[in-house]
């Protein structure tokens, strides 16, 4: 009993550091409805930045805003908590962009996972204080920022098995945590 | 929600007034029902009653024009494969009730979507094989792609609305005759939770592009859908 008991709060812990949360909904928001200090950590750090689009996203940890833009050609979402504390940054990048050893540490995890796998889609997520963040995203200045990589890719497993899966890898490509995500395909797209 | 049911409505009569007079046309309306099973291996099996009622044609004598005539009555029964998380194919069983013609339809399809940041683009390919009493067998491929455009978000959760475009062409070949169709359907859908959905749709179907005698069939359509 006491180490079941154990055993579930190490869950519970360590559940909150890794896993992504799992979003229950999201809803497109207008500029006014978000906190003034999201809008102006933004402002700061993607100065001349194009139309954004802001989203309100309900969780099983709470409420946070997100904001989507196009930057130099690469797609960005920025999150921030329900106060309008930045979070994260996260960058839309190709496989190519991923530095070499990177790309071979999470190549070989999912050659060793799974018997098939197609990389959907990467993001390159930036995490620390505001100011650093900041300052990476307005002067190029990378400095005690954490570097993940979210990668969203299908694969069958072993015993043949297709799924959809999100992963979060550290800066090296070690997987960090990994959650099946189901694709809810309307079926009136289907009969 | 409220605003796109006027908008459909308002393009529903739209269409209806502007046809022409010298091609078949008719309109109505057109309640589906659907309830689909998820099985525990990923696989679904899919159960569909669709019913078209005639409310206006444009015959000759304008006292005919009006009625409220039962059209016919579709029973289908899909099992879907899943093939990938983005891909299945399906066998279908497929049974009509019109009067003095019923038929029976045999279905063959493969569907797969694309993902895209703010929408999702779903493929559907079919083959049909429909055999009437009295007639030889028609034989079908229609190729439909389809919009599906969340109104919230980037993503339909429940409570909230979409929008579906979709068009579709219908190949179809019987004794020795090509003929053509073409379905367009703009739907305004409610996630009601995440087991239903209500959609209001507008169904313009036109055919008799080969052949003599084009025409025209425009419906409103009311759908439910339930998922469990």
């Amino acid at each position: 009993m006491r180490i079941t008991i154990i055993f579930l709060v190490f869950l519970l812990i360590s559940g909150k550091g890794f896993s992504q949360k799992k979003i229950e909904q999201e809803k497109r928001i207008k500029k006014q409805e978000v906190p003034e200090l999201a809008l102006e950590w933004l402002e700061d750090s993607f100065e001349g930045r194009k139309k954004v689009r802001w989203y309100l996203e309900i969780s099983d940890q709470g409420i946070s805003y997100e904001a989507k833009f196009p930057w130099n050609e690469k797609f960005h979402s920025v999150e921030f908590d329900s106060l309008g504390n930045i979070q994260d940054v996260e960058v839309e990048i190709q496989q190519q962009e991923l530095e070499k050893d990177t790309e071979s540490n999470i190549l070989s995890f999912l050659q060793s996972e799974y018997s098939e796998f197609r990389i959907q889609r990467i993001q390159r997520q930036y995490s620390g204080n505001a100011d650093d963040l900041e300052d990476f995203f307005d002067e190029g200045e990378l400095e005690r920022l954490t570097i993940r990589f979210e990668i969203e890719y299908i694969a069958k497993d072993r015993s043949g098995n297709q799924a959809f899966w999100e992963g979060l890898f550290d800066q090296n490509g070690n997987l960090i945590s990994k959650r099946e995500v189901e694709i809810r395909i309307m079926d009136n797209l289907i009969f | 929600m409220r605003r796109g049911i006027f908008f459909l409505l308002l393009l529903f009569l739209f269409a209806f007034s502007s046809f022409a007079q010298d091609q078949v046309f008719f309109t109505g309306f057109f309640p589906e029902a659907a309830i689909t099973k998820k099985l525990s291996n990923g696989n679904k099996v899919n159960f569909k009653v669709e019913n078209q009622e005639i409310i206006y044609r444009n015959f000759e004598n304008p006292e005919d024009r009006w009625q409220f005539k039962h059209y016919r009555t579709d029973l289908m029964a899909f099992y879907d494969w899943k093939l990938s998380p983005l891909s299945s194919m399906a066998l279908g069983l497929f049974y009509r009730i019109q009067d003095g013609s019923n038929s029976y339809r045999l279905i063959q399809q493969f569907a797969v979507l694309d993902r895209f940041r703010r929408f999702r683009m779903g493929h559907r390919f079919r083959l049909d094989q429909t055999f009437t009493p009295g007639e030889t067998a028609e034989f079908r491929f229609r190729y439909r792609i389809a919009l599906d455009v969340p109104l919230q978000g980037d993503e339909v959760d429940p409570g909230e609305s979409y929008l579906v475009i979709s068009t579709e062409p219908i190949f179809s070949l019987q004794d020795s005759e090509l003929g053509l169709e073409n379905r367009f359907v703009l739907t305004l859908g409610k996630l009601i939770n995440s087991q239903q959905k209500i959609e209001y749709s507008v169904d313009y179907r036109t055919d008799g592009f080969f052949q003599e005698g084009f025409r025209t069939r425009l419906w409103a359509k009311i759908g439910y859908f339930y998922n469990f």
